[in-house]
Formats: structure tokens, C-alpha cells, sequence
């Protein structure tokens, strides 16, 4: 039997055009030289370990940047991956991981929060983070500066404090890891 | 269902304090019913809470409520080292946990810088595609048990179970693996472990063909899943869903295919795509992706360097020999061997391992989506910051937005198609 004239077992197509295509290799500060074309200046951090730009935006600039990597002509970042609060000791960070749908790459981009712990959110750029953002408020107590629905969302509601906060305390003597 | 048949007003009681996912400023409908759905129901797959406001039967609104199964995963990993940590990470998400320990190795190898052999990778692909074979039997016996079916239950779990065999002479586990290792694997393959993998994959598809007989065209089936719950490209970005409900809408989009991470780039398989968006195409992609693993590991035994573990074993203790018996007697041929490195990797002392500072962000592709782990050492043994991306986590947030106007007894057909596992998005 010709195998091109088997039909398959089930009606998904896998020959369908695929949408996606496996990224090129692209220059180091291939995204900060992009938002620099746009007249934004960002901070250039190199690649992590594993090869991803990372960028750090500041609070003026997180809104306007965000939506010109949205728009990016050829890798638009349209697939918001995480969130990720850091306590750095001095100040707290959040980490966004993006990917592009079409081209595949991805972008790390680093907001660091205010001394009263406030930042910008994304949520008008990207409303994936929603959840994300709670999240990182919820253990770190990052202010997300125009998120629509800031709560806890993993602790319960009556929770006191940030739990992931490397100062954080269970007042608990039964609790031996507050000395670890 | 029963409902009061006051007329449709709208008033809030002064008095009282309004029930959680009621809107106040909306009003409160009398027409309207809150029922709480959960944590304890038998088809939310874990402990899930679901506030739904049902306008008769119909979903009018509602508000997921999650972290009852919060275990704070990511505070553990600050208070152990990276080795002690280790079996915590089978707990993030026990359906397919090696999937976890890759991410969790890649990010440790990244940023030490260690290599790692080409079997080993073989090994790792071979076990993360038999349980993406588990994971997947797992949903799909729950979800036609969502829908009604309780036999597929039974023949998903028979299969399961036989890989949970083999899961067991591997590593010792059936379920707990704690299997990989920085730079390798716990352990070699057992002798004749390969043989009993390939008996498998060449059972196996006969018996998915019996399944697909019984469940893919069955009309019952049809009718609760076609056009139902349909997710969208665009949704599927506002939401950040990922994985099969997201190839179900069209995009190709695997991290197997577009950033290959282990050896992926030297298997062939392809990327089942649906174009319908609905709970069926999510259907008939994951039962498709369960015959392309089958194709990755076919290739994995076929090519994998050593082949039989019991067969290297007794190659390496002839090496051994010889090579110590040619020291006194230089005419003894020693048979060829690449290098202990090749085949077993690095030894670490893992109690004592620190890798430098450094931050890693490694995404796979898990059976649910893209499982992400974001790692920031600081030098010592233990982890600064270990986030983990739960495929789960993204993949719930969009339930709201699917099911407003639905039914309410389609829900759990919705969910069910979504996958989701509650440890996971909890963590």
C-alpha cells in the first residue's frame, strides 16, 4: 500500500504549514539594540548561562519597551512564559522570561522594584501575568503598579508577611528552620 | 439543579459581608446561584476551588481559587543544598517528574559548565518520552472518565503500570524517580533493560489502536467534545498557555522542535498540529504525541552509544582487565574502548558539589506545556532563587475566559482537556 495514501488514524493534521520556525542565531544585545533603534535606552545585562539576553528596564521605560518587543518586526514577543520575584538583600527584583511564538527566541527582562517595593506591572502589555504577578506579590510583596486584581494567591489571605523575603520569620520555636 | 424563583432584581444586603466572587458594584443578581465547586471533587485532579455563578445552567462567571496544595517548594530549595533538594523536585509534579529533574540538571550543568555524555542524554530521552507516554495515558484515562467512560480508565492504567515496571528496574521507583544527576544519571541501564522497553513500544501501538477504536470516533465522544470549549490563538497568548491546547490552536510551537535541548535534534518525529482549537483537537493531539514518542524512542534504542547496559558492564570489566594485565605482559590487546567519560559521565561528590555563581533559565517541553526553572546561585551549595514555571500554573489562569457561556455540565469536559495538575500549579 502507498504509505502517502494511508490515512491517518485520527483527523489531526500534522502536515499542517507550521507557524513556527527554529530561531537564528541572532547578535549578542539583539533586543536592547532594537529598543535603542526605538529611542529607549535599557540597561544591557549579557547572556545568562544558557545563552538568553537578558535586559534591565527601569520604571519610566518597563511600559514603553515592553510594547515595542511586543511589536517587534521580526520576533515579536507575544508569549509571556513567568514571573519571578528575587531578593537581592538590597532591593527585590522581578524576572520576566518572554518567548517569541514566531521566531522561538527568548528574552529575559529584569524591573527592579523601589525602595517601598513598588513596580511597574505589564499587565497592560502582556495580561498573561496576571496570576504571575499576584504570585511574586504574594511571597515577595512586590507592588504591582496598575495591576487590576492584586491579591495573594497561593498563601491564604489571612497571611502575615512575604514568605520567600530572605528576612522572613516564622515566629514558631516549633519551627527548627528559622536557623538554617 | 434548584433555583429560587424570586424575580430578577438586584440589591445587596446591608448587613451582610457579600460571599467571595460575588461583585459588589455588579450587583447581585437573584437570578444568579454561586456554587463552589471543590477543593474536594473528584473530577479537579488535586484540590482545585471553582466560585461559579451559574445564570440556570449556564457559566455565567468564575474565579479559580488555588494554593491548597502549596507545599512552598521554592522556599525549600533556599534552606538545602542542590543534592538534598533533589528529591523534593519529583514532588512538584508527580505525573511526569524526570521532566522536573531535566530542568532542574540543565540549569546546575549550564551554569557549572559541565558536560554531559551522549548516552546519558540518550538515557534521559528515553525515560522523559516513556513518561510522557504515562502522563498522557494518565489524562487519558481521566478524561473519558470525565466524560462517562470508565473502561479506558482501566486499559490507560494497565499500560501505565507497565512502564511503571520498568521506571522501577531503572531507577527503583515508580513514581519518586530522583534519577538524574549533574553531569549524569544515578545508574546505568540494568542488563536487558532496552529489550524489555523495545517489547513494549511494539505492543504498545496496537493496543492505542484499540483505544482510539473504542473512544476517538465513538459518537458519545463526538458529541461532548466537538466545537466544545474552544481556545483560540489569541486566547492562548493572553493567558500564556502552552503545549498541546496551544498546538490544538495551530501553532507548532515544541521546544522539542524549536530550541532542542538534549538530543533532540538528532531524532525524527513530528509535531502533531490541529487546527480546530476545541476539546477534541486537544484530544487527538496528545493521543498523536504519544505515537511520536513512541518513533523517539525506537530511534533512542536503536542509536544510543554502549547500547545494553548488561553488555557494557562486561565490555568495561574486560577493559579493566586488560588494560591492568598489559602492564606486565605489553602483547595483550586491549578491546576498544572511547573513554570511561564517553559512557558514564563525570564523577562528582554531589554531597559537597557548589556550583560558581551564576543564573540559568531552562524551559522543556513537559507533556502539560513549557515547564521553566530559573535558577540564581550564589556560590555556596545551596540555590539563592529556584522559580519554577508550572505549564499547569498558565494553563488554569485561562478556565474563566473558556468556560463563560458554557454549560454547566460540560465543565469538567473542558477541564479535563486542559491537563491540568493541581500540584503543579501550586507547587
Amino acid at each position: 500500500m502507498n504509505a502517502e495514501n494511508n490515512p491517518s488514524s485520527s483527523p489531526a493534521s500534522s502536515a499542517s504549514t507550521p507557524e513556527v520556525a527554529v530561531p537564528q542565531a541572532v547578535p549578542a544585545g539583539f533586543f536592547g539594540a532594537y529598543l535603542a533603534s526605538k529611542g529607549i535606552a535599557v540597561e544591557n545585562l549579557g547572556s545568562d548561562a544558557t545563552g538568553m539576553e537578558q535586559i534591565r528596564l527601569t520604571a519610566e521605560n518597563a511600559l514603553p519597551a515592553a510594547e515595542a518587543l511586543k511589536h517587534h518586526p521580526d520576533s515579536p514577543m507575544d508569549l509571556l512564559l513567568s514571573v519571578a520575584g528575587v531578593d537581592l538583600l538590597t532591593h527585590r527584583e522581578s524576572v520576566y522570561h518572554v518567548q517569541s511564538i514566531l521566531s522561538s527566541q527568548f528574552l529575559i527582562i529584569k524591573i527592579a522594584a523601589n525602595e517601598k517595593d513598588e513596580a511597574p506591572s505589564l499587565f497592560a502589555v502582556w495580561p498573561a501575568v496576571d496570576w504571575h504577578e499576584r504570585e511574586a506579590f504574594d511571597l515577595y510583596g512586590i507592588v504591582y503598579q496598575g495591576h487590576p486584581d492584586l491579591r495573594r494567591i497561593l498563601m491564604p489571605t489571612y497571611w502575615e508577611g512575604f514568605p520567600l523575603r530572605k528576612d522572613y520569620k516564622q515566629e514558631d520555636p516549633r519551627l527548627v528552620w528559622n536557623n538554617r | 439543579m434548584m433555583m429560587m424563583s424570586t424575580p430578577s432584581s438586584t440589591l445587596t444586603p446591608p448587613d451582610v459581608k457579600p460571599m467571595q466572587g460575588v461583585s459588589v458594584e455588579k450587583g447581585f443578581d437573584t437570578n444568579d446561584l454561586v456554587v463552589n465547586i471543590g477543593p474536594q471533587h473528584p473530577s479537579t485532579h488535586g484540590v482545585l476551588r471553582l466560585i461559579t455563578t451559574l445564570n440556570g445552567e449556564v457559566v455565567k462567571d468564575m474565579e479559580p481559587v488555588i494554593g491548597y496544595l502549596h507545599r512552598s517548594k521554592e522556599k525549600m530549595a533556599e534552606s538545602r543544598s542542590l543534592f538534598q533538594y533533589q528529591p523534593t523536585i519529583d514532588r512538584v509534579e508527580y505525573l511526569s517528574s524526570f521532566y522536573d529533574h531535566l530542568a532542574f540538571v540543565n540549569c546546575v550543568e549550564k551554569i557549572a559548565g559541565l558536560g554531559v555524555p551522549k548516552r546519558v542524554e540518550y538515557i534521559r530521552m528515553i525515560t522523559l518520552e516513556l513518561n510522557r507516554i504515562t502522563s498522557h495515558l494518565l489524562w487519558f484515562g481521566t478524561f473519558l472518565l470525565d466524560l462517562g467512560a470508565s473502561t479506558p480508565f482501566f486499559w490507560a492504567f494497565r499500560d501505565r503500570e507497565e512502564v511503571f515496571t520498568l521506571f522501577e528496574k531503572l531507577t527503583g521507583a515508580r513514581m519518586m524517580y530522583n534519577y538524574y544527576r549533574f553531569g549524569g544519571v544515578n545508574a546505568d541501564l540494568p542488563s536487558g533493560w532496552l529489550n524489555e522497553v523495545r517489547k513494549f513500544i511494539d505492543d504498545f501501538p496496537r493496543r492505542l489502536d484499540e483505544y482510539e477504536a473504542v473512544a476517538t470516533k465513538n459518537p458519545i465522544v463526538l458529541d461532548r467534545t466537538i466545537g466544545q470549549g474552544i481556545l483560540t490563538k489569541e486566547t492562548c497568548l493572553q493567558f500564556g498557555v502552552t503545549g498541546p491546547a496551544l498546538r490544538a490552536a495551530g501553532y507548532a510551537a515544541d521546544l522539542r522542535k524549536t530550541n532542542p535541548y538534549s538530543c533532540y535534534n538528532e531524532v525524527e518525529f513530528e509535531v502533531p498540529v490541529a487546527t480546530e482549537a476545541d476539546t477534541y483537537a486537544r484530544y487527538v493531539v496528545r493521543v498523536q504525541e504519544m505515537r511520536e514518542s513512541l518513533k523517539i524512542i525506537r530511534q533512542c534504542i536503536d542509536n544510543i552509544p554502549g547500547g545494553d547496559g548488561g553488555e557494557l558492564g562486561l565490555l568495561k570489566a574486560k577493559v579493566d582487565e586488560a588494560t591492568k594485565a598489559k602492564k606486565k605482559d605489553p602483547t595483550i590487546e586491549v578491546p576498544a574502548w572511547n573513554s570511561d567519560w564517553d559512557m558514564f559521565g563525570k564523577k562528582i561528590n554531589l554531597l559537597t558539589y557548589k556550583p560558581p555563581a551564576g543564573e540559568a533559565s531552562v524551559f522543556v517541553e513537559s507533556p502539560r506545556g513549557v515547564l521553566g526553572c530559573y535558577m540564581v546561585t550564589d556560590g555556596t551549595p545551596k540555590a539563592a532563587r529556584v522559580k519554577w514555571r508550572g505549564a499547569s500554573f498558565s494553563n488554569l489562569s485561562c478556565l474563566p475566559a473558556l468556560m463563560k457561556g458554557h454549560m454547566y455540565s460540560d465543565l469538567m469536559a473542558i477541564f479535563g482537556s486542559l491537563d491540568v495538575i493541581m500540584p503543579e500549579v501550586d507547587r
